[in-house]
């Protein structure tokens, strides 16, 4: 998209706060040292525990364990809550049905993407009554405060929402933090148990209906049962490409404990916890946007750019910024792409801003670029009919000190720009799973 | 880990000083804070070095991280078996993770370096 999108924008400035520690602090504390903690999203979290690498190789081979307590998780509720949903988000909810979840979107009136999200339905029963509708909305953690502050704004009528239309309002319904102060036996945090082994673990600690469960649950869907006494929302996403994977929605109460015995139970297994490193790392390989880099950030990439133009129904009657995404999904001109490199021991990391060249220009930029095992994966906002599939692409390292900078190394590239490339690329499928 | 014997600096470099030769590398907290590292851009030997001037570049899958000169002089050997083994410096950062040696021209430089001792209050004060 490009520019920004200003009429109908949803302006929010953060609040500045120091960081804190994730409620699974203490418990980082014990299997890692202090040092290996960085800043994410307002939250103090191990970059790793052993080492990324170490960590990511779990995943893809065995199991691997993360904190996302971070994560927003609010709750949608009552007999308007899917129509509420449905012009709040660009999927479709009405085809959810309960135990099923959607990858989607928030958008401002503008077309600006405000989150990607996940939207679970939890309950089904629209006769029933007021409260009988229930859905689980997951937020990125480092978006979470803008999409409160939008939700409040939408529900007050403060906040733009058909540009076309100034007098449409949305319909009412509950929304609450499951994470928040509020507390009480139905808040929820995010743990996610990643990778082939995850089942294993699953079974080891859960009720015979888990076991049963855990074996035909496909993608997207979800069960709520108990694991090692501790009643989970068991929930076949992830963010880390891994055909098999679990997120677990726990009260955060608890959630040390379930933290404790998922480890225990994948010891044997070699199970490990991961942290942020590695999951940056899983998600980049599998071609996975992350909010900042390869969705909305510097580039405004849309929905579309991004590869996931099927998460956007251009034929549901209304949703939030559907005028712009119409506009956006017939004039796109870049595109995300994952490109493969060596990633050997001396070859200089591809980095983010560094330059793609195809036949001796500029084509566009890296967003993120990760090591996986012996190479690198780059996502990269290319223009979109310079490459395909198995397409070779140069890339042109940026200054990476002064004395780079001294000797004309350029700071930027320019699309267009006639650079030669530092180190070869080959464009490989958008996704992949492992 | 901090070893005893050597010179430090506030950028994470430490300075072996034998004679008028001072091998130089990055601290074992610079390389846990880089974690594994890929990518070691090494100076070039003859190059003349002032005193916190640029050696090289260390990166890791995470961040590129310049790398200071501890003392001023002449560069006199580098150790080339990083550039297929970067991952020596987090192995063993205070020995066959060194990163080149220098011919001290300005030996009052030394001064301005700390001991083992006052390096570790300085980290802990970080």
């Amino acid at each position: 998209m490009a520019e920004k999108q200003t009429e109908g924008a949803f302006v929010f400035e953060p609040a500045d706060g120091t960081p804190e520690g994730s409620i699974l602090y203490r418990e980082h504390l014990k299997l890692t040292e202090k040092s290996h903690f960085a800043e994410f999203a307002g939250y103090l979290m191990p970059l790793w525990y052993s080492s990324i690498a170490a960590e990511h190789a779990a995943v893809r081979e065995r199991a691997g364990i993360f904190d996302c307590t971070h994560m927003g998780v609010l709750e949608v509720m009552g007999g308007e809550a899917e129509n509420f949903l449905n012009a709040l988000t660009t999927n479709n909810v009405s085809a959810l049905r309960k135990g099923a979840a959607q990858y989607s979107y928030i958008l401002d009136a503008a077309g600006n993407v405000l989150d990607d999200i996940i939207v679970y339905r939890r309950a089904e029963d629209k006769s029933a009554g007021q409260m009988a509708d229930k859905f689980m909305v997951v937020v990125n953690a480092a978006n979470e405060p803008k999409v409160k502050a939008y939700l409040a704004a939408v529900q007050a009528g403060k906040a733009a929402i058909d540009l076309s239309r100034p007098e449409r309002c949305l319909a009412k319904a509950g929304v609450r933090d499951m994470r928040g102060a509020v507390g009480g036996p139905d808040c929820r945090v995010d743990i996610a148990l990643q990778g082939p082994a995850s089942p294993d673990v699953l079974c080891k600690l859960g009720t015979d209906e888990v076991k049963k469960r855990v074996g035909t649950l496909k993608s997207f869907q979800f069960f709520e049962e108990k694991l090692a006494g501790i009643r989970c929302i068991i929930s076949q996403t992830g963010y880390t490409g891994a055909k098999v994977g679990y997120e677990l929605f726990v009260n955060p109460d608890s959630a040390a404990d379930l933290w404790w015995r998922l480890l225990d139970a994948g010891k044997d297994t070699g199970v490990v916890p991961c942290g942020l490193g590695a999951r940056d790392s899983l998600r980049i390989e599998a071609g996975l946007p992350l909010y900042g880099h390869e969705l909305a950030g510097q580039h405004n990439i849309s929905p579309f750019e991004a590869g996931y133009g099927w998460a956007v129904k251009l034929d549901k009657e209304f949703f939030i910024g559907k005028a712009a995404m119409g506009t956006a999904s017939q004039s796109f001109t870049m595109k995300v792409a994952r490109i493969e490199i060596s990633g050997e021991k001396g070859v200089r990391p591809v980095r983010q801003k560094d330059a793609v060249i195809s036949n001796g220009a500029c084509i566009g930029w890296v967003l993120s670029c990760a090591k996986a095992g012996n190479r690198q994966i780059a996502l990269v906002y290319v223009e979109k009919d310079k490459v395909a599939e198995g397409d070779s692409v140069g890339f042109y390292y940026l200054a990476r000190s002064e004395s780079h900078k001294s000797r004309g190394r350029k700071q930027t590239v320019e699309r267009g720009e006639k650079v030669k490339p530092d180190v070869e690329g080959k464009t490989v499928g958008r996704f992949e799973k492992f | 880990m901090i070893v005893k014997g050597l010179l430090y600096t506030k950028d994470h470099e430490w300075a072996k000083v034998e004679g008028d030769i001072a091998t130089v590398g990055i601290t074992d907290h610079a390389q846990d804070q880089l974690g594994e590292l890929t990518f070691v851009e090494l100076p070039e030997t003859g190059k003349e070095v002032r005193q916190k001037g640029e050696l090289g570049v260390v990166e890791s899958s995470k961040a590129a991280s310049d790398v200071y000169a501890p003392v001023a002089g002449k560069i006199t050997e580098v150790n080339k078996e990083l550039e297929n083994k970067p991952e020596l410096i987090n192995q063993d950062c205070y020995g066959a993770g060194w990163i080149c040696k220098i011919q001290i021209t300005d030996k009052a430089s030394i001064n301005n370096l700390m001991d083992a001792a006052r390096y570790g209050e300085y980290l802990k004060g970080l």
